[in-house]
C-alpha cells in the first residue's frame, strides 16, 4: 500500500543520510539528528515526517523526549516485491563483480 | 542523557490488510506461528509465552505482561533455542495492532530492555524480525507462507 511513499521518501540525499545515521545508532533524538546535516531543525523535522509518513521511521516517548527509531520493514518488503525477482542470475553477478573490483581500492 | 542506544531497543512496523483479530489470531495460535516463525509453536495464554521448536525443544518460556486481545500483547524474551544467548538476561516484547482505513491494521513490535543482552539483540534485530513479520504479513494477506517462513532460522538464512 505504501510503496509510492517509500519510493519517494528514499528518493532524496538528505533522507537517505539520516536512515544511515539511524542505521548506526537508532534510537536518536531530533537534537542529535540534526547535528552534522548543514540544515535547519525545522528542515529535518520535515524530512522525518516524510520518513515517518512512510513507515520508515517510527518515533516513541521517553520521559520528556521523542527517539526516533529506523523501521526497516517497508524496505525489506520492496525488496521482496522489487529486487528479488530482477536481481536473481546475470544481474547479481555483475553486481558481485563491481563489489568484488571496487573493493581493490 | 538517552538510556536507548544502539539495539537495546528496536521497533518494526508493518501494515497488514487483515482485521486486529486475524492478526491477533496468527501471532497466538500455534499452527498458525510455525507457519512463519521459523517453524515454532507458539502459545500464549494471559501468563505465559511458551514457544518449541519443530523438534519439540523449548525455545521460549516467559511470563505473559499484558494480554489485551485483540490489541496488545507484551512479554518476555529470552532465546533458549541457542545456548549462548540462552544465559543472555530476558528481554521484552510488545507487540500493538491499531486499525486503520482501507482495511488495514499498523503492527508495532518492539523489542526492548535489550541493555543487558547484546548477543540477542544482534541476532534479533533487522532481518531477524523483519523475516517473520514479512512472513506474517504475507501469511495473513494471502493464506500462503513465504518461501523458508517455517523453517528454523539456520536452515531460513
Amino acid at each position: 500500500m505504501d510503496d509510492d511513499r517509500v519510493f519517494k521518501a528514499l528518493a532524496d540525499p538528505t533522507r537517505r543520510l539520516l536512515l544511515d545515521r539511524l542505521f548506526e545508532r537508532d534510537g536518536r533524538t531530533l537534537t542529535d539528528l540534526e547535528g552534522g546535516t548543514g540544515m535547519t531543525r525545522f528542515g529535518v523535522m520535515k524530512h522525518l515526517r516524510i520518513l515517518e509518513e512512510a513507515g520508515l521511521v517510527v518515533t516513541r516517548r521517553s520521559g520528556r523526549e521523542k527517539l526516533h527509531f529506523l523501521n526497516p520493514v517497508p524496505i525489506r518488503l520492496i525488496h521482496d516485491r522489487w529486487i528479488d525477482k530482477y536481481t536473481e542470475g546475470p544481474a547479481s553477478l555483475l553486481a558481485s563483480l563491481k563489489n568484488a573490483l571496487e573493493e581493490k581500492e | 542523557m538517552t538510556a536507548t542506544t544502539d539495539l537495546a531497543t528496536q521497533v518494526y512496523q508493518v501494515f497488514i490488510k487483515a482485521t486486529p483479530e486475524e492478526i491477533w489470531q496468527a501471532i497466538t495460535t500455534p499452527d498458525v506461528t510455525a507457519r512463519y516463525f521459523h517453524g515454532a509453536r507458539i502459545e500464549v495464554s494471559p501468563e505465559r509465552y511458551i514457544s518449541h521448536g519443530p523438534d519439540g525443544a523449548t525455545w521460549a518460556d516467559g511470563p505473559v505482561f499484558e494480554y489485551d486481545p485483540p490489541r496488545r500483547l507484551v512479554h518476555q524474551w529470552r532465546s533458549l533455542y541457542d545456548a549462548d544467548l540462552a544465559k543472555e538476561q530476558p528481554s521484552r516484547v510488545s507487540w500493538e495492532i491499531e486499525p486503520h482505513e482501507g482495511g488495514y491494521c499498523k503492527l508495532t513490535v518492539t523489542h526492548d530492555r535489550l541493555d543487558s543482552a547484546p548477543k540477542t539483540a544482534a541476532s534479533v534485530s533487522g532481518p531477524g524480525w523483519m523475516f517473520v513479520l514479512s512472513g506474517l504479513k504475507t501469511l495473513v494477506e494471502t493464506g500462503t507462507p513465504l518461501d523458508g517462513a517455517g523453517l528454523p532460522a539456520t536452515a531460513a538464512s
